[in-house]
């Protein structure tokens, strides 16, 4: 039997594109399969930091130990004596209506850029004590940011419990 | 003892059996250079689609989908001109694939744009590499193409006596 190349060209056309469409499939499944998958929409090597920083801080890895926490005297020892690294845990707006005096905001909403914005700052600080705050009484962020930061390698992480509220209370001096 | 002299000597088969042994040998070794290429992009699909992106030809969808799908395309046609199995559609696929990876590579090149091509993996980007990735490109696209060709059926059905022909005719009994 005679067949034309036109056909024959055709029909291996189809079984590329089938193929294609099998090697795709494949793909996606041993990307669902794996422990780090890609997003469907690229992301620049950045963009990926601040998502894996975003979900670094909602679960670290690192938890902080009871001993890891200051209540306001011993805050105000360290900062006197050991000049350690005050971070506000807080968001943006809370931040900028007021905050302890040299202290950097490093958000627990908006961590990946802020951790990315303050990359020197914290990588200077690696060897220095650092104090995380944030609203005080339950709040919950700083003891987040300060898990993250121990996840990623800083050893002298501790937590300022009575925050903001305590620091007005007691008269303070603010940085606005 | 065995014959070797069909070996060395150029009979009139010896030429086709020649040219039929390199081009089997070409077909294996370009698909063992194809599985090679997905297996090594398989493990870090993020890196490779950073090589993809950095050519700045696709939208970042279908930068993901180049990059989670291209490695098992390179496999499966390696394989499967490897092992010799729907030759014609494997060597069609590897080439292809070849075509797209040194017209995007001449296009990187115009554009002065100095990247990693993530072939093999993920390397440092250079000009160099690129020139070098692009010979090698066309040296597959060149033997594939070979290998393709020799594929096609018009090649075996060329040898054969047709059926319609006049000495085929003569040779048929008369019914």
């Amino acid at each position: 039997m005679n067949v034309s190349p036109t056909r024959v060209f055709s029909s291996q056309l189809a079984e590329v594109a089938a193929l294609a469409a099998l090697s795709l499939l494949l793909g996606f499944a041993l990307n669902r399969l794996s422990g780090r998958p890609l997003v469907l929409t690229y992301q620049t090597p950045e963009q990926r930091l601040v998502r894996q920083l975003g979900e670094l801080v909602k679960n670290p890895p690192f938890k902080l130990m009871g001993s890891q926490t200051l209540g306001l005297e011993q805050f105000r020892r360290v900062l006197a004596k050991q000049r350690p690294l005050v971070l506000d845990a807080r968001a943006a707006s809370f931040y900028r209506e007021g905050h302890i005096p040299g202290a950097f905001n490093l958000s627990r909403e908006n961590f990946g850029p802020d951790y990315q914005r303050l990359s020197a700052t914290l990588g200077a600080a690696r060897d220095r004590p650092i104090v995380v705050y944030c609203s005080g009484g339950s709040c919950h962020d700083s003891k987040l940011v300060a898990g993250a930061l121990l996840s990623l390698g800083f050893a002298n992480v501790r937590v300022f419990t009575g925050g903001w509220e305590a620091w007005q209370d007691a008269r303070l001096p603010v940085s606005r | 003892m065995p014959d070797f002299r069909s070996l060395v000597s150029f009979g009139p088969g010896a030429g086709r059996k020649l040219k039929r042994l390199a081009l089997a040998a070409a077909r294996i070794a370009v698909g063992v250079v194809f599985v090679a290429a997905g297996a090594a992009k398989l493990g870090d699909p993020a890196s490779f689609a950073d090589s993809i992106a950095s050519f700045r030809l696709l939208p970042g969808v279908l930068v993901s989908a180049l990059a989670l799908g291209l490695p098992p395309f390179e496999i499966l046609s390696g394989l499967l001109l490897a092992i010799g199995w729907r030759r014609s559609a494997a060597a069609l696929s590897v080439l292809i694939a070849t075509g797209l990876f040194a017209a995007a590579l001449v296009s990187a090149l115009a554009r002065g744009l100095i990247i990693d091509c993530g072939c093999f993996g993920s390397g440092a980007p250079s000009a160099g590499r690129m020139w070098l990735d692009l010979l090698r490109d066309l040296v597959l696209f060149a033997i594939t193409a070979a290998v393709y060709a020799d594929s096609l059926p018009r090649h075996r059905r060329a040898t054969e006596p047709q059926a319609s022909s006049p000495a085929a005719t003569r040779r048929s009994p008369k019914i």
